[in-house]
This record gives structure tokens, C-alpha cells and sequence, in this order.
């Protein structure tokens, strides 16, 4: 498939910032499934010109019949869409799994780990969750 | 929990291969911590902001028709809405446990009704220092012991669940159970971490030789007092006593994106109904030594329903069963 940045994968291995331009079915699936197991949104552009942004929870690989599941970062309504309507997969949103390990959290200096936990109480705090 | 056996044997003598016995109900999966272990929340904002209404978890919950309804997350005491959920569940006659970290739990008590048929089952990681640590917060472990004494105190059922990671002084967790019983709750629930497919920790969980000897370690010389709100033969499993097959069917998952195939743990799909789920998951692709993704796992949600069949379906298992009830410490 035709990846638009060469990309190694990096320390992550997060596919973030790749764009694939499926050239066959089985370059597509791939693709597909890249997706599927991301934790961000990508945005997909279709043959048709349009462009959905969101993300991507389901997709049912039959064949023609085949199609993604996907929730636009902008409706509550999930979207299902044929492969075959599918012209490239952009992984554009922030990958959320990446860099929060455990290892991580204890490697990090007190000071930092005391930032974080404050940031994400604030968060809480200012969804009305705390 | 006559409803239970009452249900299990129903199935059992109309020849049903597989059940359901607890729906995992996952009616958002925004958090007010974010631990570092958790594979549940890492998700855009927007899906984060998701919720399943009241009447899609009543309608799930009627649909696969399981006894039991647990309700993770996320926190399941965000969702404004939840006392409307958990009261149409209780409607329903099923048994249904609220999982909560119990930062807002003393605050919305009074937003709930004591019944039998719901149980508070709090997360607790261990004691105060294990317990902050593993949910990256300091001062949770008091705010969760205060939510619970509260509890207690207005006649709500109340119990912990609590999970163990491959740092687990066998020591200090004993001490935690001892802890958690002069609280006063009902029972505690335990299991080893399992690496959710997704959770950006892979490294810390447990292999399956490490889970034998830890909980052997634990759970080895029981002290009299200790009640476990599970299946004795899961314990023995996790000792190490006895084998089983995961039962993946058995704990099925709804969520915002629908029933989740094939476990909690694992997301390889997404069906439309529950019958879609049963008839469509090629269930024999999983389980230990059927799929590298299930080779470690030992977790109560493929398992636990495994021990029920046990206990239900063999003359060994339902002595054993019976002998580990009346004499806990006989293990």
C-alpha cells in the first residue's frame, strides 16, 4: 500500500501521522485493521470526495459486502461505510495508549508524576467529575 | 442467590451449551482516574463523552438475560443518569454490581435504595500505599474507606474488587483482605491483571506460572474470617488446584460500541445483538493454548463462569464447591 511518509514506527510504534492509500482489498483490510486497533481518530477520505473525521469501532470483512464502523468526532450518530467507498486512511488524531505505561509513570521524577496526577484531577475537576 | 443457581440449572437441564451468567455493562468510559494498568479509557475525547442511555442497558441486559449485571467503566458514578440504570436493573431482579473507584460514592449514596439485588463493589489495589499507587492518585484509598464505611452504615451491600499485578507482596495483600473485612464488607473479589489488548502498560501483568504461586502465596492458609464474593474452584484455579477452559461467553460485554466479541478483555469485533455475538464469535479460536492473545490469561471473566460450570455440571466440582463453603479454611 502506498504510505505517504516513510515512517519506521518509531519508539512507539504508533501508526500516528501515517496516511495509506490502499492500491487493492487486501492493502485496504490491512489498513482496516491498522485502524481498528488504533486508540485515536483517524479521518477517511471517500471516492466520493467527502472526508470523515472520527473513530473507527467496528469493521465486518465479507468480502464486497465489506464495511467500517466509525463515530465522526462531530455526530453521535455512528457511521458504516463499504471498503469499496474508502480512497485513503489518515491517522490524525493523538494515539491516547501511547507513552502511559506503567513503566513510564514510575520512571517518572516525583515532581512530574505530581504534574500529571494534578492534571488529570483538574480535568476531572472541571468536567464536574471529582 | 437462589436466582442464580435456580437460572444455571434451568439452563443446564434444557441443554443450553452456553450461557451467560454476568453482563459486563460498560455504560461510558470516562474515568476521574486515569491508572496506568487501565486499557479502558484511552479513547478520544468524543468517545469518551458517550453514553449508553437507561434503555439500552435495561434492553441489554434483557436481551442476553444473565442474572448477574456487572457495571464497569470507566466510572460507572459519573453517568448522570446511573441510579435510573441501576434501578431499572434492580426492577429486573438482577444482581447487580456497581464497580466504582468511590471517589463520588459517599456524595451520590443517597441517590441509590439499599436492595439485595444491588452491591457496591469498590476498587481497591491493596492497602494505602499499594492502592494509591496503582491508581496513580495519592489519598484515594481513604476516600474509597470512608465511601464505604459510609455504606455500610445505611444498609447498602457493599463489596471490593480488587486486581493483582506481578508486584504483589503476598504479604501485604493478606493484610488488605484482613483490612477489608474489619471495614465490615460482604466480600472481596480478586483477580490477576491481564493485559487488555489495547492498555498501554503490556509489561506488568501476569504470566500464568507467577499467578499459581501468588495466589498460593495468598491464599495458601486462608484465616477464618475472609469471605470472597466468588467461586471457590476460581480460587483453586488460581492456585493452581484445578484446570479449566475460559468461558468467554460467560461474561459477555455491552458497550457504546455494542457487544463486544469475544471477551471484556479482548476487542476483536463488534456484533449487533447478543444472538449475533453467541452465533457469529468462532468461540473455539480462544481460550489458553487456542490463541497466543489468551496464553496468560487467568481472569475472572473467562474463568469464573468456567468454575459455575464446575461446580453445576460435575459431582467433584459441587462437593468441592460445597466443602470450601462450609469450611473456607479447609483449602
Amino acid at each position: 500500500m502506498t504510505d505517504t511518509k516513510n515512517h519506521s514506527g518509531g519508539a512507539t510504534g504508533s501508526p500516528k501521522d501515517r496516511v495509506f492509500q490502499p492500491t487493492s482489498f487486501s492493502e485496504l483490510a490491512e489498513a482496516v485493521e491498522l485502524a481498528f486497533d488504533y486508540r485515536g481518530d483517524v479521518t477517511v477520505a471517500l471516492k466520493s470526495g467527502e472526508s470523515l473525521s472520527g473513530y473507527l469501532f467496528n469493521r465486518q470483512v465479507s468480502g464486497p459486502g465489506s464495511y467500517i464502523e466509525l463515530f465522526p468526532s462531530d455526530s453521535s450518530q455512528a457511521r458504516q461505510i463499504r471498503y469499496d467507498q474508502i480512497a485513503t486512511i489518515a491517522f490524525t488524531g493523538e494515539d491516547t495508549a501511547t507513552g502511559k505505561s506503567w513503566e513510564n509513570w514510575i520512571a517518572k521524577k516525583d515532581s512530574e508524576r505530581r504534574a500529571e496526577t494534578a492534571r488529570v484531577a483538574a480535568d476531572a475537576k472541571a468536567r464536574g467529575i471529582m | 442467590m437462589a436466582i442464580v443457581m435456580k437460572y444455571v440449572l434451568v439452563q443446564k437441564l434444557s441443554g443450553v451449551k452456553r450461557y451467560p451468567l454476568v453482563l459486563m455493562l460498560e455504560p461510558l468510559f470516562r474515568c476521574n482516574l486515569a491508572c496506568a494498568g487501565c486499557g479502558k479509557i484511552q479513547y478520544p475525547d468524543h468517545v469518551l463523552d458517550k453514553r449508553l442511555t437507561p434503555e439500552q442497558c435495561w434492553a441489554a441486559a434483557e436481551e442476553c438475560g444473565a442474572p448477574i449485571v456487572s457495571i464497569p467503566g470507566g466510572e460507572p458514578m459519573i453517568h448522570p443518569e446511573m441510579p435510573t440504570i441501576v434501578r431499572g436493573l434492580v426492577a429486573q431482579q438482577r444482581y447487580t454490581y456497581l464497580c466504582t473507584n468511590a471517589i463520588l460514592m459517599e456524595r451520590k449514596l443517597d441517590e441509590y435504595q439499599p436492595s439485595k439485588f444491588l452491591t457496591f463493589s469498590v476498587h481497591m489495589d491493596g492497602l494505602k500505599e499499594e492502592h494509591d499507587l496503582a491508581v496513580c492518585r495519592d489519598g484515594v484509598y481513604d476516600v474509597a474507606v470512608r465511601a464505604i464505611k459510609a455504606a455500610l452504615k445505611r444498609g447498602y451491600r457493599v463489596t471490593t474488587n480488587t486486581t493483582l499485578f506481578d508486584d504483589a507482596n503476598p504479604e501485604r495483600v493478606r493484610k488488605f483482605f484482613d483490612a477489608m473485612m474489619e471495614l465490615g464488607v460482604e466480600g472481596m473479589m480478586i483477580s490477576p491483571g491481564y493485559s487488555y489488548q489495547k492498555a498501554p502498560d503490556q509489561q506488568h501483568f501476569l504470566k500464568r506460572e507467577r499467578t499459581r504461586e501468588l495466589f498460593s502465596r495468598i491464599l495458601g492458609n486462608p484465616k477464618k474470617g475472609w469471605q470472597f464474593n466468588q467461586s471457590p474452584l476460581f480460587l483453586d484455579f488460581l492456585m493452581g488446584r484445578r484446570e479449566y477452559q475460559c468461558t468467554p461467553w460467560g461474561n459477555p460485554t455491552y458497550n457504546v460500541f455494542r457487544w463486544q466479541k469475544p471477551c471484556y478483555l479482548l476487542q476483536e469485533g463488534y456484533a449487533k445483538t447478543f444472538r449475533e455475538l453467541m452465533e457469529s464469535t468462532e468461540w473455539d479460536h480462544y481460550g489458553t493454548g487456542r490463541n497466543e492473545k489468551c496464553a496468560d490469561c487467568m481472569v475472572h471473566c473467562g474463568y469464573e463462569p468456567s468454575a459455575v460450570e464446575d461446580t453445576f455440571g460435575t459431582m467433584s466440582g459441587f462437593g468441592r464447591t460445597v466443602k470450601l463453603t462450609v469450611l473456607p479454611t479447609s483449602r
